[in-house]
């Protein structure tokens, strides 16, 4: 809010004030209720709500709190204006002006305490409420006047009634009568709404509410008993007594909503031992219950950026979703030179606070840095553990996978060459020469396919071509023998070091592979060339798309080209092919 | 009466040199399986005397298929084979109920039919 606005409100409430405490000082005795009480309703809770609501308004603008504290504030002070207004008319006309304006603060108040502390209705109970309360005072006052003799309304001058129907004994005691119980059930069902708001309230949020709530609770709970015993008990004196005890407990209330702020703001002590605490060192993944503790929150969870990985992550390494905005959660970050360093993830309500967040933010700094070092260091760790494990599991499945490709493809085939031998001997001195022929070429042919057989498997396991030619001639191989029309556009000159040749021809052999088995491709185009100090591999295919860089072939090439310190990129829409770029440093 | 045979194996060239061999070896071949549960099946229909098992099949393997066709003891003779070596497959071959087992390589009428007519694995 401008400071302008601030300052209007407060000089409107200020001289409506002096304006209400004067005429009512020097008011004559026609006064329907005694001094004390109007007193305390038109200037103290008017000058207690606008100044606590003020205060609120300031500090969180977004919280609709501190504007409807303002408003209940305003509605007393226009309240006391009309009061005085009809005491000096002393007409029917503004008696009962005076007495429609007298359901606007109660309206607002029940408004007020039914959406506190959030300042707005979370529910729609909550919603329904607010609206029924506004919309059911009204046409009651409307009924009071127009049924209820005025002098048994308070207007002590007045003349008998504005409209009473017949004798209007019956009619009015039946209007009172249902009023009182309406408000009864108004009271007792925002009572209720307050009490779930409670219970659902967090641990930093019951802590700074505790003496708002008590006392709001301690006033609708009078609230009830007044207008309960309004309808059974005619003791003036009584009922008197309750409505100045109402109305006090009404002007504590921003007092108490104060009181609450200022047991926030006693926080910063906890900024000053939190100092202490992290001067000296602590065990990791420590700092996130020294912060829980300073904030009240024993939710609260740190979480560190890492750039690698382009998110964030626990002391331990493990990767950490930020929640949605808008939640229960709610997210600080802290950034250094604008580059986020880490998350503090916190109950919403401390929100309520963000400079004592911030506060503790600033103080934990440099511990939090620290820490998220601490934590880059894990990630990597977990991120090579998982990697060595991924490594050795890829050496197991490829042994096995050699192992059944040799049982299931050459042996296969001199086992039915020795079958075939078997067979031709047996028929020694009995077949033609001519059968013999045959015999023994069935068995020749065998032989041949298991020596192809055992080729292509020795090629698979390392391709001569590679070491004995380099990586051009290797992949111009590659091209022919797939099955997938493959175009190289580019090989690099010369040789690289063997270790960067070969991962570069099997980033090139496995996407060939999958663009022909999983990807549907029609052609296939690879290219290899220098770029500063890299070999930079990129193979495209015209196929299905859609490839999972998590998969296990696509994951072992990433190991693989991990352990080599390059980068993989997989690139991969639904339908529009695949391309998988892969950037190998050559350490020359 | 020569006996009668089943030959299961998923490798056809295997299948034919198979049939050739143990034919001229004295056996009458009256059927041919490609898979586990179509060996159950043919053999509960022919009630051949042997059936020859490769061990690696595309669907159950060979052990479990022996343990199918047992039968409670009415079931053919069993005889296991593979391109592997019997000790890769250690005490399975004796514990599936098999009659015994021939490495592929070493298939012949003589080596089948030294399991004929004797309760244990020879």
């Amino acid at each position: 809010m401008s400071p302008r606005l601030r300052l209007a409100i407060a000089l409107a409430a200020l001289v409506a004030g002096l304006v209400n405490f004067v005429l009512l000082v020097r008011g004559g005795d026609g006064r329907p209720r005694p001094l004390a009480y109007l007193l305390i309703t038109v200037v103290g809770v008017s000058w207690s709500f606008v100044a606590a609501g003020l205060v609120a308004w300031t500090r969180r603008p977004v919280n609709r709190t501190g504007a409807l504290m303002v408003a209940v504030g305003l509605s007393y002070a226009l309240l006391g204006l009309f009061f005085n207004a009809m005491v000096l008319a002393a007409t029917p006309a503004s008696f009962a002006l005076w007495y429609l304006a007298n359901s606007l603060p109660s309206g607002v108040i029940a408004h007020l305490l039914a959406v506190f502390p959030d300042g707005r209705a979370t529910t729609r109970l909550q919603r329904v409420f607010v609206v029924a309360n506004y919309v059911a005072t009204v046409p009651l006052a409307v009924a009071q006047l127009l049924l209820v003799p005025l002098d048994r309304l308070g207007c002590a001058g007045c003349p008998d009634d504005l409209l009473v129907l017949g004798d209007g004994r019956p009619a009015g005691d039946a209007v009172l009568t249902v009023s009182n119980l309406s408000y009864v059930a108004l009271g007792g069902l925002l009572l209720w709404i307050m009490l779930v708001r409670w219970r659902q309230a967090s641990g930093p949020r019951q802590r700074s509410m505790a003496p708002v709530a008590v006392v709001a609770i301690v006033l609708v709970v009078a609230y009830v008993i007044r207008e309960a015993l309004e309808t059974l008990v005619t003791s003036p004196s009584l009922l008197g007594a309750l409505n100045l005890a109402v109305i006090v407990i009404l002007m504590l209330w921003p007092l108490a909503f104060l009181a609450g702020l200022a047991r926030m703001r006693l926080d910063r002590s906890a900024v000053g031992d939190l100092a202490v605490q992290l001067g000296e060192p602590l065990p990791p993944g420590r700092l996130e219950q020294v912060l829980a503790r300073a904030l009240h929150d024993p939710t609260l969870q740190l979480a560190y950026w890492l750039p690698d990985r382009d998110g964030f992550v626990d002391a331990a390494g493990r990767p950490v979703e930020l929640p949605a905005e808008g939640g229960d959660r709610a997210v600080t970050i802290l950034r250094h030179d604008g580059d986020p360093i880490a998350a503090m993830l916190h109950d919403a309500a401390l929100d309520d606070d963000p400079e004592l967040v911030r506060a503790v933010a600033a103080t934990a700094r440099m511990t939090i840095e620290n820490e998220r070092l601490q934590a880059e260091v894990r990630a990597q760790l977990e991120e090579v553990r998982a990697s060595r494990a991924r490594i050795v599991e890829f050496g197991d499945a490829e042994r096995r996978r050699v192992e059944r490709n040799l049982h299931d493809g050459a042996q296969q085939r001199l086992v039915n060459i020795s079958l075939a031998l078997g067979i031709a001997r047996s028929q020694v001195g009995v077949a033609s020469d001519r059968e013999m022929a045959v015999a023994l070429e069935e068995a020749a042919a065998e032989l041949r396919l298991a020596v192809a057989e055992l080729r292509e498997l020795a090629r698979g396991i390392h391709p001569v071509i590679l070491s004995e030619a380099g990586l051009g001639p290797a992949l111009a191989a590659l091209a022919d023998r797939s099955p997938v029309p493959v175009t190289v556009t580019a090989v690099p000159p010369g040789r690289l070091p063997s270790r960067v040749e070969e991962t570069a021809y099997y980033v090139a052999s496995e996407a060939l592979a999958n663009a022909a088995k999983h990807a549907k491709a029609t052609a296939v185009s690879i290219s290899a060339r220098r770029l500063d100090g890299d070999l930079l591999v990129e193979v495209g295919d015209d196929g299905v798309g859609g490839a999972d860089p998590d998969g296990s072939g696509l994951r072992g090439l990433a190991d693989r080209v991990a352990a080599l310190d390059g980068r993989l990129r997989v690139h991969s829409p639904t339908g529009k092919g695949t391309c998988i770029t892969v950037e190998l440093p050559c350490g020359s | 009466m020569r006996p009668t045979l089943l030959i299961v194996d998923d490798h056809p060239g295997f299948r034919s040199l198979a049939r050739k061999l143990l034919e001229a070896g004295g056996f009458r071949v009256v059927g041919e399986a490609t898979d586990g549960l179509g060996a159950v099946a043919i053999a509960r229909e022919l009630r051949p005397d042997v059936v020859l098992l490769d061990i690696q099949l595309p669907d159950i393997d060979g052990f479990e298929v022996t343990a199918r066709l047992a039968d409670g003891g009415t079931g053919p003779v069993v005889v296991l084979t593979s391109t592997r070596d019997r000790a890769d497959y250690g005490e399975r071959v004796e514990r599936c109920g098999a009659r015994g087992f021939i490495p592929k390589a070493e298939l012949s009428g003589a080596a089948l039919r030294a399991f004929l007519g004797s309760d244990r694995m020879g």
